[in-house]
């Protein structure tokens, strides 16, 4: 007598088996002993124990991320620099495409940049502690400060000449951002008294 | 092994938001279905905890991405898999699986619960085997998504399927007999 093979087991545990299958294992006692010990194998192979990592492997993910995020912010310190750089080019070059005014405004504020940068830098931040509340927000202050760093990318020496306004905003934003997270490192900082 | 996890919402906002502490919650939460889930496909400690630390790394590169549809166990589940899976691949290129099966196998102890007996005859199955049985017979998976993800056909994932069972059976049929 021909039985049932794993594959119409399975399938009709599955619910797909075919009709010969169906009506053979309703009829024989053999195959559906070997159905039942089938399920429970599966039953049993659920209910295993849950088997536990003997090693924390969180301080290892959290090292990884926080230097990913060092080195995001380094590559924002690397472009801030050579934007300051094109704009100190485009004041050499071209003294009079920019007012007066807001050259001085412009030499200002990226001068104020870098010297945050600079602050931001001495408290290495990710290698420090944070409440979740603070992390959020400076998470959020990084991500506003990046958008900023986007825009001043696309707006190269060329279409800078053309909109120095433009750029003075931009620059501005940045320090007030950069403000805002310096005051969150160093208020949590002083808070906790790292 | 039932997962129920249910995360709030604002832990996943905080989580999205880069918050370390909110990350390390999701970490907590879904540590060990991660591990258990890498330890049964891999059966090795240390490549489950290997998987275990990249699915998390993947898990907060990537969680602004989540968009929050289904379970966010089902999200991380499916990088764990991946992740494990390309570890199994690696593996095979260095060993094939027929010997690996046979390595595994040792003489049955006597006097074991059942419940270790169908453990033990798991872990004696085939990288590929235990995989497919563990994610579709546990975890849930259909054979179309199995295939998916490993990069076969439904048929290779219904044959491995198959296959393993029937080695399950004979080795438990065996140490029955043993005893």
């Amino acid at each position: 007598m021909m039985h049932c093979t794993m594959d119409d087991l399975l399938a009709l545990r599955a619910g797909e088996g075919s009709a010969w299958a169906r009506s053979h294992a309703a009829a024989c006692a053999t195959c559906r002993a070997e159905l039942d010990a089938l399920y429970q194998r599966v039953a049993q192979l659920k209910a295993l124990p849950a088997r536990r990592s003997a090693r924390d492997r969180w301080p290892a993910v959290r090292e990884a991320v926080v230097a990913e995020r060092r080195r995001r912010r380094e590559r924002w310190g690397v472009w801030s620099v050579g934007a300051a750089a094109a704009v100190a080019g485009l004041l050499v070059f071209h003294p009079f495409g920019i007012r007066q005014a807001d050259a001085a405004e412009l030499a200002r504020v990226k001068q104020e940049s870098a010297t945050l940068e600079q602050q931001l830098g001495r408290y290495e931040p990710d290698a420090r502690v944070m409440s979740g509340r603070a992390a959020a927000l400076a998470a959020a202050l990084e991500d506003r400060i990046a958008v900023i760093d986007g825009e001043l990318a696309q707006l190269g020496p060329a279409q800078a000449q053309g909109r120095p306004a433009d750029l003075v905003t931009l620059w501005q934003q940045r320090v007030e951002l950069m403000e805002q997270l310096v005051s969150v490192h160093v208020t949590r900082a002083a808070y906790v008294g790292l | 092994m039932t997962i129920s996890l249910a995360v709030p919402d604002i832990l996943v906002a905080r989580a999205k938001s880069g918050d370390l502490e909110a990350l390390e919650a999701l970490y907590r939460a879904f540590e060990t279905p991660v591990y258990n889930l890498a330890f049964r496909m891999l059966r090795s400690p240390e490549d489950a905890e290997d998987v275990l630390q990249e699915t998390f790394l993947e898990v907060v590169r990537s969680i602004k991405q989540y968009r929050a549809e289904g379970h966010l166990w089902g999200w991380i589940r499916q990088i764990a898999a991946s992740k494990a899976l390309m570890r199994i691949r690696r593996n095979q290129v260095r060993a094939t699986d027929e010997l690996h099966e046979e390595a595994a196998a040792g003489p049955g102890g006597s006097g074991i619960p059942a419940r270790i007996d169908l453990e033990r005859a798991f872990e004696r199955l085939s990288e590929t085997s235990r995989a497919v049985v563990w994610l579709h017979d546990v975890e849930g998976y259909t054979h179309e998504e199995i295939a998916e993800q490993m990069g076969k056909t439904v048929s290779f994932s219904k044959s491995q399927l198959a296959r393993a069972h029937a080695r399950l059976r004979g080795m438990l049929d065996d140490e029955g007999a043993a005893r």
